[in-house]
């Protein structure tokens, strides 16, 4: 039992068994490339393939049958003859055309070499298409790689744009080989004998170096074409490595940010403001529902790639599922809870509060930072404040994080008074949910000034009650001081000053290190500083050793 | 290969001879045309024949009718043209000074025939 295949040769239909088809297929290609650079090629073709198919009839009809064997198929051929008969006929009719044809490179096609590579073959290919020795074309190459590496690049390009030579008829293309059955024999019959005498030895001795350069380089150069070769491959896995250990990276860092956070979280960071404004809002749920929202798609990228790249581990969709189900109830906890912070700050309110001061007899006044630090009741409680002996000062400083909120730093500004009284303006402003709270808040805020005849003494910072929550509040202060009042600033005073103290010592050729203070003056225009002139030295010299007396 | 590349320039100068005389005698068929040069011993397989029929028709010299056929395709009908049979003619003078002249040239040598 044969397996039969129907064939039509120009409108006629034959049934033909596999075998016999095979055989006259390559037959008619053959054919078919003999006359392939004749004029006529399809003409002639046509004629002889007609003429099969008649000679296909006559057959069937003779004999009485229905399909085509192999047997008949050699006899059509047999009586059509071969492309050799052929060729033995025909054998000087162009002699030069058809020698120097196949023989010139124009019909040698461009084909990276397999059989005989360091890398991917191309040298090979270059002189197979220049019939050149390759040895030649490789010392180009190795030369040209000294010269910045543009033959790398030349090398890679040229690895990647020429295709390998697959298929036998390809590498008889590179090779300029005739593409007919007789090529074909030859070449085929040349593989077979290469492989009985051990191709590659014969070309251990041919070609010593090349073979020595490559047993050298073997692995390396193995490894080298499969990274080329599976390219693409390696650098997926490489991108999903890089996407695991990110996620991973990331999913220890917020693990670990979430245990500190419900662990130490109240006595943690706090003071800085993310955290405060999270504080007391239901925290605990707001770090649960936010770790979850991070952690949840981490996990699932990880799973992802694991499961697509490296085919490791499975994702039910059941588990996909409940996570989705648990990332989107854990969002919905945050945005929740966000809506509710965000509506502690809908509502402003401020309060301004007028104090005045003392005006000072000799119109000079002294603007100093407080030193002292002010703890509210709960925490000199806490911190058992009263049994500090008497001569012993709580001292506030910068370093000091406790209660030192950056967002609780006041501004200090200094204007000329209208009224030629000495005023402190003292501007409060919170915000919260509803007008009344944002009011409270507002009026809540404690700040702590002081003035001692001449010293006025001002803090750097506010307080809120305690345990409060922050409300953006703000404090400006505006000290409205008589015109033509001496001010003598503190350097320290810079922090809160909206007015450059450290400028004022510039301008006066002062070492800013070895004086603490700079004196200004009020003028029409506001705060001035007060360039020392001989009548401004006998001024300040009459007054510093006083002062200076006064402040230690 | 000097012998076989002299011979087949013989037998192919002789062939396009032989083909044109064959197709002189009437319209003619591919095959039978074979079938002649066979029987003259000329040419061994049909194969050749296609492209030289193309080559001769190409040049004028030959025009061909398509005749329906009962086993097969339509077959191609082979006639001389007239500048066919002015060459024919040309070639027949040619034929005989040739044969005259291999004639006299072999002269008293004998030749094995093998026919």
């Amino acid at each position: 039992m044969n397996k039969t295949i129907i064939i039509n040769i120009n409108g006629i239909v034959f049934h033909i068994e596999e075998d016999a088809y095979e055989i006259l297929k390559n037959y008619m290609t053959d054919v078919k490339r003999h006359f392939m650079n004749s004029a006529d090629s399809l003409e002639i073709t046509t004629d002889i393939e007609n003429r099969i198919a008649e000679m296909f009839n006559e057959l069937l009809a003779g004999e009485n049958k229905q399909v085509i064997v192999e047997q008949d198929v050699n006899s059509v051929i047999g009586q059509m003859g071969t492309v050799e008969d052929f060729e033995k006929s025909e054998m000087d009719t162009e002699p030069t055309f058809s020698d120097t044809y196949y023989n010139s490179t124009s019909s040698r096609r461009l084909f990276r070499d397999p059989d005989d590579h360091l890398l991917g073959g191309v040298a090979a290919g270059i002189a197979n298409y220049f019939d050149v020795d390759v040895v030649w074309i490789r010392l180009a190459f190795a030369l040209s790689f000294l010269f910045a590496g543009t033959g790398i690049i030349l090398y890679i390009i040229l690895w990647i744009v020429i295709p390998k030579a697959v298929t036998r008829a390809d590498r008889m293309a590179m090779k300029g080989e005739k593409l007919n059955l007789q090529g074909f024999k030859k070449n085929f019959e040349e593989e077979l004998g290469g492989m009985r005498n051990n191709l590659s030895n014969l070309h251990h001795e041919a070609r010593p170096f090349v073979y020595k350069a490559r047993d050298f380089t073997g692995d390396f150069v193995h490894h080298l074409g499969t990274f080329f070769n599976g390219a693409a491959k390696v650098l997926l896995k490489l991108i999903g490595i890089a996407l695991i250990l990110t996620c991973a990276g990331f999913l220890v860092f917020f693990t670990v940010a979430f245990i500190a956070l419900l662990s130490v979280g109240y006595f943690g960071p706090f003071h800085e403001l993310p955290y405060q404004i999270l504080r007391h809002h239901h925290a605990d749920y707001i770090f649960i529902a936010g770790y979850i929202v991070a952690v949840v798609p981490l996990i699932s990228i990880m799973m992802l790639v694991l499961k697509s790249i490296f085919n490791v581990g499975s994702i039910s969709r059941s588990g996909g599922t409940a996570a989705l189900i648990i990332w989107l109830c854990a969002v919905g906890a945050l945005v929740y809870n966000t809506v509710g912070i965000a509506s502690e700050f809908q509502s402003h309110a401020s309060v301004v509060e007028t104090i005045a001061l003392q005006p000072t007899k000799d119109n000079v006044y002294y603007i100093k930072l407080n030193d002292l630090k002010y703890f509210s009741a709960e925490d000199s409680v806490r911190l058992n404040i009263k049994n500090l002996s008497p001569n012993m000062k709580v001292a506030d400083d910068d370093d000091n994080d406790f209660q030192s909120f950056s967002h609780r730093n006041i501004r200090l500004n200094i204007e000329t008074s209208d009224s030629g009284q000495p005023v402190l303006i003292k501007s409060s402003r919170a915000r919260g949910p509803y007008y009344e709270d944002a009011f409270n808040n507002a009026r809540n805020i404690k700040y702590i000034f002081s003035q001692k005849d001449t010293i006025l003494k001002f803090d750097q910072r506010f307080y809120g009650k305690n345990d409060e929550l922050w409300h953006d509040e703000e404090i400006d202060l505006t000290l409205k001081l008589p015109k033509n009042a001496k001010v003598v600033i503190d350097h320290d005073v810079d922090r809160i000053a909206n007015f450059s103290i450290h400028d004022c010592n510039e301008i006066n050729k002062k070492d800013y290190d070895k004086v603490t203070d700079a004196t200004f003056v009020m003028t029409d225009n506001g705060i001035q500083c007060k360039v020392d002139t001989l009548v401004t030295d006998t001024i300040i010299r009459k007054h510093l050793p006083v002062d200076s007396s006064k402040i230690k | 290969m000097i012998v076989e590349n002299t011979q087949t320039q013989m037998r192919k100068g002789v062939l396009e001879y032989c083909i044109l005389s064959i197709i002189a005698k009437g319209e003619i068929y591919a095959s039978d045309i074979i079938a002649e040069l066979k029987k003259a011993q000329l040419l061994v397989v049909e194969g050749t024949l296609y492209p030289l029929l193309t080559r001769l028709k190409n040049n004028g010299l030959l025009s061909y009718n398509w005749v329906e056929s009962t086993s097969g395709p339509p077959r191609k009908y082979y006639v001389l043209s007239d500048e066919g049979k002015n060459v024919l003619e040309q070639l027949d003078k040619t034929w005989q000074e040739l044969a005259f002249a291999v004639q006299t040239s072999i002269g008293e040598r004998k030749v094995k025939t093998e026919r």
